[in-house]
């Protein structure tokens, strides 16, 4: 995996805890921290994209306008979703009704 | 009664979904339904745990005398997409069939050249051809929902929507 380099200055006490964990877990404080981190990034990061896909859903903000928060891909990723959201939910409403008239 | 003419091509997700809320069984007695072996390998893979998705998985594999379970090779590759995927969006390609999946990416790499839906379109199916309450539809939705872990997302508020208007 691609990696990148990036430092943070931590408070002490916070440093010794994690020495704490590290020496208790017999595991690698870096690794240890890493995990943690990809955990609530991800976490994060979909609890702020399903907000977004809200809005978007709702009519409340423009796909331009999530392309410029978050980039082209997600976007197009977003409307997609409802595109199709909106076509199964035709699909099941003109079929289904067809489906009664056969049946009936 | 006699099945429906009307065939879906079904990936795993779908079928999870699907038997998560208990209308699996209901809607291969309606739909005549199509899959792929790397569906039916995934189902038997999951079924190696014994959690909520071993379980479902179990539940669908005892059903699967009631698909059609065909191989098809991937003419047509979407670099985006795993194996699996491609071979189902080729079947669908190749019959000319709708493919219904829960997976946004395969959605998303797929909409322009195969149709494709959400698997909460067999809610509004089996409600507007009178095997669903509206009540009921909107209830295995919210269920659904939970254990998809949708909570307010697309798929679940345009479906909310959609069976709200009905």
């Amino acid at each position: 995996m691609e990696t990148e380099q990036f430092n943070i200055r931590m408070p002490k006490d916070l440093v010794q805890d994690l020495n704490i964990i590290s020496k208790l877990l017999k595991v690698n404080k870096s690794e240890w921290v890493k995990t943690k981190l990809a955990e609530e990034v991800h976490e994060e990061k979909n609890k702020l994209l399903m907000e977004l896909s809200t809005l978007y859903a709702n009519g409340m903000i423009s796909k331009e306008k999530i392309e410029k928060l978050v980039g082209k891909g997600i976007a197009d990723e977003m409307e997609s979703i409802k595109i199709i959201a909106e076509k199964s939910a035709k699909h099941g409403l003109e079929y289904g009704k067809k489906l009664r008239k056969l049946h009936s | 009664m006699a099945k429906s003419s009307e065939n879906y091509i079904l990936d795993t997700s779908a079928l999870i979904s699907l038997e998560s809320i208990n209308i699996l069984e209901q809607v291969l007695k309606v739909f005549s339904i199509a899959t792929t072996n790397s569906v039916i390998k995934e189902l038997e893979e999951f079924t190696k745990y014994d959690d909520k998705y071993g379980k479902l998985a179990k539940n669908i594999l005892k059903l699967k005398t009631r698909f059609t379970i065909e191989s098809c090779e991937i003419k047509e590759s979407i670099k985006y997409i795993e194996a699996t995927d491609n071979e189902l969006y080729n079947l669908s390609l190749k019959k000319e069939l709708p493919l219904v999946t829960d997976e946004t990416k395969l959605v998303h790499h797929t909409r322009h050249k195969i149709e494709v839906y959400f698997s909460p379109v067999f809610l509004i199916l089996l409600l507007k051809s009178g095997y669903l309450s509206k009540e009921k539809a909107l209830e295995l939705l919210e269920e659904l929902r939970n254990i998809r872990n949708w909570r307010n997302n697309i798929i679940y508020l345009i479906t909310k929507s959609q069976l709200e208007m009905l």
